[in-house]
């Protein structure tokens, strides 16, 4: 039992020798997770996963950490891997290689302990015929759980109509059972695999939820297509793309790191040239209106700007779909499906 | 918590078992009905023998004598000879208008004869009746037809008595049937779980895969024995009506319906394996419906020789010993443990199947 003694020095050590003892490390944390010696704060660890399906690629060396009490956006195009990162975390497909470590346990080995503590609503899935509500018990039961209360709750809240048949539902709100069943257990863990077809106010109250879930402690991986969901609701985004990690970063962050665009709009014709300054790019004019992106120097651009008259002005935050297009669209040749 | 998902299906099933039973029942309970009248046509057809009488070489003399009833408007007569009772290789012995032939015995193998009678208003000519060389009953001969025999267990059965007539004629159809609804039932809850997208929902819940094929076999088992017993209230109802408890008493009836359980578990965990491994309704339906054909057909040609009777080992219809408890009111454990456990077996490696695939999308 000599990996007992290594693991403390592993902790240290995991970071730095990542690549070069990946095989070695991948051994240990798998007895550790078994010990549940694992950071308490980390609960879903992805260590280069790779899913092949037959000779094509699902996903690719993706590794990926997620903290206690944080929401994960998962963004990419169609096709990009983010279903099949999410189905290897549940274990309903299997990996072809890679760990990954959900909650301290071992997402394969341990599938059964994990979904005890997890919810998930995946992107496409069918109900059972019958009530709702007798669907959502049948689910409670499966999970041993006795409790109705928050079912209810959350159906109320969802505006979702527990004595409806199945398969009378439209698309919005089999979304609402999916979402009413994969949070009524109170799992630690909140797996949501994008979730759309909600009409505007139901998608405010869901984001609600998941920040009043997020505020108890739950941890949210939410893989979405809905950018302004995101946005609102996320602490941090991954952005997968072809099957690999392209970039993981806090969204304060993101936003920092692409600037601001200011659109003003001028009385009269203005020069271009005045706002040509270090750290504003992207420059457009029409009909007096100008846009631009601003990334540092505001000063200066303020400064330009006082020497007309200026009829609107408006500095809002560079839109994440710009963002997230800017990284889509980077890679040349990438095809988006 | 466990029996979730197999109460769950029962809940679902519910009305198809129903209505399965209730075409059971009807089939069960209309089958002894028709006995009498199917056993007074048959006891006509014999009487067709009567009319032939066979003397067979003995001191006084050697050779055969063949005489019949002579038919008012027949014109002529025809023998037919055969070493079988098909008389599917028959040679004309006799044409003409006498009533009686005889001919000397130059053969060793038993031998059939068929007297036709060729009449004025009709070019066919009628069966006026048989006669062999060896006991009277031409009928009897056609029970001892290895085909027939695979359904009888072995038994040389009179087809005038109620035992044989539910022996042969609801139970070669009764096997195919429940076999057939089983398969039916058990591919289409497993696979259609994967065509339906519940899997992701289902299997996001802390059961494991192992799990949720045990009780989806628990439900088969338990709707095996469901539609088992509504077998068995329908014969025991339709003999009852007409009289026959005494010569078929309700246990047997019953012992020999409940000994088809585990060939049914069988069919249902085979229904269950080719679910989990192909996901697919129709490909499970096509496997599982061919192995209740290929396992009625090992029995029945297993039993047409001896090089033939590994067949019949293999095939789970052989450890349905129907007829034993029908005739001797013997039901055989040791069968019913041995499928049992091949069914279990089965499930188990449904399971190991299921956990190395994927949920398809």
């Amino acid at each position: 039992m000599s990996g007992l003694k290594k693991s403390d020095d592993l902790n240290d050590s995991k970071l730095a020798n990542r690549e070069g003892m990946r095989q070695e490390s991948r051994r240990l944390e798998i007895s550790e997770a078994r010990r549940g010696r694992v950071d308490k704060d980390v609960v879903m660890e992805i260590l280069n996963l790779t899913k092949m399906y037959g000779s094509h690629v699902g996903v690719k060396n993706i590794s990926l950490t997620v903290q206690r009490g944080e929401i994960m956006g998962f963004l990419g195009p169609n096709g990009a891997g983010k279903t099949t990162t999410i189905r290897c975390c549940l274990d309903l497909i299997a990996k072809t290689e890679g760990t990954i470590t959900l909650l301290g346990l071992d997402s394969h080995r341990d599938a059964v302990a994990i979904r005890r503590r997890t919810g998930y609503l995946p992107g496409d899935f069918g109900l059972l015929p019958g009530k709702v509500k007798s669907f959502l018990r049948y689910l409670l039961s499966l999970s041993g759980c006795d409790s109705t209360k928050k079912m209810v709750t959350l159906a109320e809240r969802l505006d979702l109509d527990l004595e409806r048949r199945t398969n009378e539902l439209s698309k919005g709100n089999r979304v609402k059972v999916g979402i009413v069943q994969a949070i009524m257990t109170d799992p630690e863990l909140i797996i949501i695999d994008e979730p759309s077809g909600l009409d505007p106010l139901i998608e405010i109250e869901f984001q609600r939820i998941l920040k009043e879930e997020k505020r108890q402690g739950k941890t949210i991986f939410l893989s979405s297509h809905d950018l302004s969901q995101v946005e609102t609701v996320c602490d941090r985004v991954a952005i997968i793309k072809n099957g690999q990690l392209r970039v993981v970063e806090k969204i304060q962050a993101l936003r920092e790191k692409t600037g601001k665009v200011l659109e003003v709009e001028f009385a009269d014709q203005v020069n271009l040239k005045e706002f040509r300054i270090d750290g504003v790019s992207n420059i457009q004019e029409e009909n007096n209106r100008v846009t631009m992106i601003v990334h540092e120097n505001l000063n200066s651009v303020i400064q330009a700007l006082s020497n007309h008259r200026i009829i609107n002005m408006n500095l809002r935050s560079y839109s994440l779909e710009k963002l997230f297009l800017k990284y889509y669209s980077e890679e040349a040749g990438g095809d988006g499906e | 918590m466990i029996g979730t998902i197999a109460f769950r299906e029962l809940k679902t099933a519910w009305k198809i078992v129903l209505v399965v039973c209730f075409i059971t029942i009807i089939y069960s309970a209309g089958m002894p009905t028709i006995f009498p009248l199917y056993r007074s046509s048959i006891a006509e057809e014999l009487e067709g023998a009567s009319r032939v009488h066979i003397t067979l070489p003995n001191e006084q003399q050697e050779n055969i004598t063949l005489t019949w009833d002579s038919l008012e408007n027949a014109t002529s007569y025809m023998v037919l000879e055969d070493n079988r009772s098909s008389m599917l290789t028959a040679r004309i012995k006799y044409a003409g208008s006498e009533t009686s032939i005889t001919f000397t015995k130059d053969f060793t193998e038993k031998r059939y004869y068929a007297v036709m009678a060729v009449l004025e208003e009709t070019p066919d000519p009628v069966l006026l009746g048989i006669a062999t060389t060896e006991i009277g009953d031409p009928f009897k001969e056609l029970l001892e037809n290895p085909a027939y025999k695979s359904f009888t267990g072995g038994r040389s059965i009179s087809m005038l008595e109620v035992k044989g007539f539910i022996t042969l004629e609801f139970f070669i159809l009764w096997t195919m049937l429940a076999g057939m609804f089983i398969a039916y039932l058990s591919v289409s809850n497993v696979a259609g779980d994967f065509e339906n997208r519940h899997m992701d929902i289902l299997l996001s819940k802390p059961i494991s895969r192992q799990r949720y094929l045990a009780e989806k076999f628990a439900a088969m088992t338990a709707i095996s024995l469901v539609v088992s017993l509504a077998a068995a209230v329908g014969l025991v109802a339709g003999l009852s009506s007409i009289n026959s408890l005494n010569e078929l008493s309700p246990l047997a009836t019953l012992m020999s319906v409940t000994a088809g359980v585990p060939v049914l578990m069988v069919i249902a965990a085979v229904g269950i394996l080719s679910a989990a491994g192909f996901q697919k309704v129709r490909t499970g339906m096509g496997i599982s419906f061919a192995f209740v054909f290929a396992q009625l057909f090992l029995r029945t040609f297993g039993s047409f020789s001896k090089s033939l009777e590994f067949m019949k080992t293999i095939s789970v219809f052989t450890y349905w010993d129907y007829s034993a408890a029908i005739f001797d009111t013997t039901f055989k454990v040791g069968d019913f443990v041995l499928l049992a456990v091949v069914s279990v077996v089965t499930i188990a490696v449904a399971a190991w199947v299921f956990n190395k695939r994927d949920i398809p999308t």
